[in-house]
């Protein structure tokens, strides 16, 4: 696909596009970008086209690509404000609409978003790097190896920030107590 | 975790136990063992709430399509063309990156003037990072990096109290339990406005001496060795990621660089010394950062780390007993 593209075919990078525009987005949003997360995947997928030229044959595209978005979200959020504030993402979120089915039950539908809620500011509550691997290996669903690639770290680092990260994470949220036993956890 | 949770909590400004309260995963004490890795629903949880932040409907991915083609064409970007391997992505990065720490460095020399600042940024922490991230430690492989026979571990000098060195240090001091109270607490100033904080014990003539800072922080410390240190697992439960409570064990004596306020208060000195055997890990502060902790002066590795296992907030029993 990137050897058409670079053979000049801009078709093939439409492709490139569609497949990723998804995850592009979502870590745009996972990131801060709020409304402007759609600008944000554009400017990166632009960027990321004119730097294909650099791409190392056999590395693999998406988290070259997110780290471009990563970038790109810094730049925007940057001059917008330092970065969006926990109010301002739980805006982002409210935007984008709950997954929950719609045969849910109310009360059930509340529990969710306080979850999604407290899960939001102990995410804020973690460090910079605490968070930034948290985000790409779990929000979005990254290999570890994926997200050392993204993050520019070893795998070593990611592993173990990982482990610190998510310990770090279960104490902030201590009223966050697991549904009971056997109840959709595997 | 430890079980010190028999241990009643005094002191109404820690309003949670560090050792209890967690969610899931590795806290679950019931579960024990039995809630291995995997288990941990918080995972779960984090993937779910990156798919809820996915706009509803695919219909995004066709305009995004149109809207970056549209922009590569108005703007007549030409097609990228593959460069040749040697300036690959990596290599690029890479070149990228020793500009980018060579200017920086002028920069901050310029700027600053300080000589310590250079060496906060070695150029191979990138390379240290690979097998060790303790944050404010950085391990140098260095065969000829010979240390001098007979160093003895240095004191704290004149203590402080608990609540001055928390004051003076920014974070409260961590304690051993099997240590119990220290001997001498003191701080010392580092660059960049940060602290050292370290404990001393006194046991049949030697010292054993605990250094605590911020682990957020830059390279207080360099540790050069001529032989690889050894990883250990603090932890008894797997977690998520396989790892659990990673330490590093120094069994031989090395080179330990680290840095001196000067009497000013504004130049640091580059002091070096002979470390004996060393345990290095981190813990979680009680004020949510991590805290990087090196044990020095306890030979055996076994009892390092149960004297690294034991480690929590302070204090635990009755406060008469402060070391001043």
């Amino acid at each position: 696909m990137i050897a058409r593209v670079r053979a000049g075919e801009p078709e093939a990078y439409a492709e490139l596009v569609r497949v990723h525009t998804g995850i592009a987005l979502r870590a745009a949003a996972a990131l801060g970008a709020g409304a402007d997360a759609e600008d944000v995947v554009q400017q990166a997928f632009v960027k990321a086209y004119c730097a294909l030229g650099r791409f190392q044959d056999g590395a693999s595209f998406k988290p070259w690509l997110l780290s471009i978005v990563a970038n790109e979200t810094r730049n925007t959020v940057r001059t917008a404000a330092r970065q969006r504030t926990l109010a301002g993402r739980e805006a982002a979120f409210a935007e984008a609409e709950p997954l929950i089915p719609e045969s849910a039950d109310p009360a059930v539908a509340t529990l969710e978003t306080e979850r999604r809620e407290a899960l939001l500011a102990a995410l804020e509550k973690l460090s910079e790097e605490h968070r930034l691997v948290v985000t790409y290996r779990y929000l979005l669903e990254m290999d570890e190896s994926e997200t050392a690639q993204a993050l520019g770290w070893p795998r070593g680092t990611v592993k173990s920030r990982l482990n610190r990260a998510l310990r770090r994470l279960s104490r902030l949220l201590p009223d966050f107590q697991p549904r009971e036993g056997g109840d959709e956890r595997e | 975790m430890t079980s010190v949770s028999e241990e009643p909590e005094r002191g109404g400004e820690r309003e949670r136990d560090p050792e209890r309260g967690a969610y899931g995963g590795e806290a679950a004490g019931a579960g024990g063992a039995g809630s291995a890795a995997g288990a941990s629903p918080l995972p779960e949880e984090l993937r779910a709430l990156g798919r809820s932040l996915d706009p509803a409907g695919a219909a995004g991915s066709e305009s995004m399509v149109e809207r970056v083609l549209a922009q590569i064409l108005a703007e007549r970007i030409p097609a990228p063309v593959a460069e040749p391997p040697r300036a690959g992505a990596g290599e690029r990065l890479r070149t990228a990156r020793r500009w980018t720490r060579a200017r920086w460095r002028s920069l901050t020399a310029t700027l600053c003037g300080l000589l310590a600042l250079l060496a906060l940024t070695p150029p191979v922490r990138a390379a240290v990072l690979d097998w060790f991230d303790f944050g404010g430690v950085e391990v140098r492989y260095d065969p000829s990096a010979v240390p001098s026979a007979g160093a003895e571990v240095p004191g704290c000098g004149r203590s402080l109290s608990f609540a001055q060195a928390e004051r003076r240090a920014g974070f409260a001091p961590l304690v051993p339990r099997t240590l119990g109270v220290p001997d001498a607490v003191t701080v010392t100033d580092e660059p960049r406005g940060r602290s050292l904080m370290s404990l001393c014990w006194h046991e049949r003539g030697r010292v054993i001496r605990l250094d605590e800072f911020a682990a957020s922080l830059d390279v207080t410390f360099t540790k050069t060795v001529r032989e690889q240190p050894e990883w250990v697992e603090l932890g008894t439960e797997p977690s998520a990621t396989g790892m659990s409570d990673p330490a590093l064990w120094f069994p031989r004596p090395h080179v330990l660089s680290f840095w001196l306020v000067g009497a000013d208060g504004d130049r640091y000195t580059h002091e070096e010394r002979t470390a004996g055997p060393t345990l290095l890990w981190t813990h979680d502060g009680a004020g949510g950062e991590d805290v990087t902790l090196r044990l020095e002066g306890v030979a055996s590795r076994s009892r390092a780390m149960d004297i690294a296992k034991s480690v929590g907030a302070w204090p635990p029993v009755s406060s008469e007993k402060s070391p001043n």
